[in-house]
């Protein structure tokens, strides 16, 4: 036993020993743990469309954009064919797409989402719901015992919960409409933020930059895991096709689909009803569990442009004169 | 009798005139009928509906955006300044609030604690503390201390200094 552990130790110490004699500085620590999800480095991601783009213009921001900020530009792709080739590239509203990462408010949202539809059917009884209990087991003097009031008090066995959960416990509390509104905003962004001006430490010649542990830590930063979509028209009803379409165009292992709109077409409910990882939600559907939940969001043109109005609506209003249910003259 | 066998048949005529009533204007112009009279009938027996007056509600309901400010050279009477057309070319931006105004706005806690916050800071929040910084001890004469929020890109400083940095911020052009 003694031996044995001399010997684990021994292995340890040789290989630190080892480690510090003939360390370079490309050599990889031993114990480097990168995430599994990060993508291979040779099939870099697909960098923004440039400002002189061939392909066509497919949307453009509706509300005015602020004279500080610019629109953010990303591309168009297709479900329908299997080829990745985008279709064109559309401007996105900065003040929807591309918000300070606020990742506290997306706590806060993602708690809020989680707990206010919880509640806790836990109950305990206390000393006076527990059957029995209510007479004086043995006198109070003479009997040589600890004094009595009842057999069910809390420190008797089979007595009553002095301080349990005490019946349906509802959880439910509302977070003010702008900060829900600001976590979409939040979560959108998020999800789309590119690495703008990827420059890695010593310049793109530098030898740095070709080593692939280096590569990997630089594409964490590369989210993209937004992709903006003509339509949700696919070819055919397979789930299988659809898996393969996502597989090609590297958008990750689960996929969240938004669509305005109460019907969808019949080939992506089916493809998506038997899939886990696949899911197809309306628009007003949109919220931050879920969009954390799935590695990709993929929006349609039309749905974009729903969520943009509905969410710019929110900068720009005045406090409810009365609940938004009842009607105003320019609601969006 | 004999009187008015005697009499002439003008005066005559005079006299029945009030007995005699000439055919006037037919009763249904003057909006009287006769008892014996049916009430005119409906022609198409169904209550019509009109939808021309909701107009009169419609423009009652309330809208639900705050409209934008009607364009102005300078100052309005109130004090009000809108913000320059170009952005100022700082490093820093400071927007305007949902109703148009400069979001800076103090703040007394424990009875005597002032502060000043400045929000919607975008850009290089720490240049907007140096600058501000330095306005204010031309100013003021002291600088006061003032703690910069990365997270939520807020600035507060000690005192109220809110119409200061409000005149130096609208005359930025923020």
């Amino acid at each position: 036993m003694l031996r044995c552990t001399l010997l684990v130790c021994g292995r340890g110490v040789v290989r630190r020993l080892a480690s510090s004699f003939c360390s370079e500085s490309s050599a990889l620590p031993p114990n480097l743990l990168l995430p599994t999800n990060l993508v291979d480095p040779s099939r870099s991601k697909r960098p923004p469309p440039p400002a002189d783009c061939p392909l066509p213009l497919l949307r453009s921001c509706d509300a005015v954009v602020p004279a500080h900020l610019s629109a953010v530009q990303t591309w168009v792709e297709t479900l329908e064919a299997r080829g990745s080739e985008p279709l064109g590239w559309a401007q996105l509203h900065p003040d929807v797409f591309a918000v300070a990462p606020r990742l506290d408010i997306l706590h806060e949202v993602e708690t809020w989402q989680k707990n206010f539809k919880r509640i806790s059917h836990a109950n305990t009884k206390i000393r006076s719901e527990v059957r029995g209990g209510g007479r004086k087991p043995w006198n109070q003097k003479g009997s040589g015992r600890a004094r009595h009031g009842s057999i069910r008090s809390p420190i008797w066995k089979g007595g009553g919960v002095s301080n349990g959960p005490r019946g349906p416990t509802s959880y439910f509390y509302m977070l003010p409409m702008k900060l829900r509104v600001q976590g979409l905003k939040v979560a959108l962004s998020s999800k789309l933020a590119q690495v703008r001006h990827a420059c890695p430490p010593g310049g793109r010649q530098s030898n740095v930059w070709q080593h692939p542990a280096v590569q990997r830590r630089f594409l964490m930063l590369l989210q993209d895991d937004l992709h903006i979509v003509d339509s949700v028209n696919i070819s055919s009803p397979d789930p299988q096709d659809l898996l393969h379409l996502i597989r090609e165009k590297l958008w990750g292992e689960s996929v969240l689909i938004v669509d305005v709109g109460e019907e969808f077409p019949e080939n992506i409910l089916q493809a998506t009803a038997s899939l886990k990882t696949v899911n197809i939600i309306p628009a007003i559907g949109l919220n931050v569990h879920s969009m954390l939940k799935h590695e990709a969001v993929v929006l349609t043109l039309e749905s974009v442009r729903f969520l943009e109005e509905k969410l710019l609506w929110h900068d720009q209003r005045y406090t409810p004169l009365y609940p938004y249910k009842l009607p105003y003259s320019d609601l969006p | 009798m004999a009187a008015l066998r005697t009499a002439h048949p003008a005066v005559l005529r005079g006299a029945l005139r009030l007995y005699i009533r000439a055919p006037g204007p037919p009763a249904s112009a003057v909006g009287l009928r006769r008892v014996s009279d049916a009430a005119p009938q409906d022609q198409t027996g169904v209550p019509s509906e009109s939808t021309e007056e909701y107009k009169f509600v419609e423009r009652l309901v309330p809208p639900s955006r705050v409209p934008a400010p009607p364009p102005r050279a300078g100052p309005s009477p109130s004090g009000w300044t809108p913000p320059a057309d170009a952005p100022p070319p700082l490093a820093y931006t400071v927007r305007r609030s949902r109703m148009h105004n400069i979001p800076v706005y103090t703040d007394t806690t424990h009875g005597s604690r002032r502060t000043t916050l400045v929000r919607k800071v975008e850009g290089d929040i720490w240049a907007l503390e140096r600058d501000v910084k330095q306005h204010l001890k031309e100013v003021m004469g002291t600088e006061p201390p003032t703690q910069v929020n990365e997270v939520t890109m807020t600035l507060k400083v000690k005192g109220h200094v809110d119409s200061e940095l409000k005149e130096w911020l609208a005359s930025k052009g923020f």
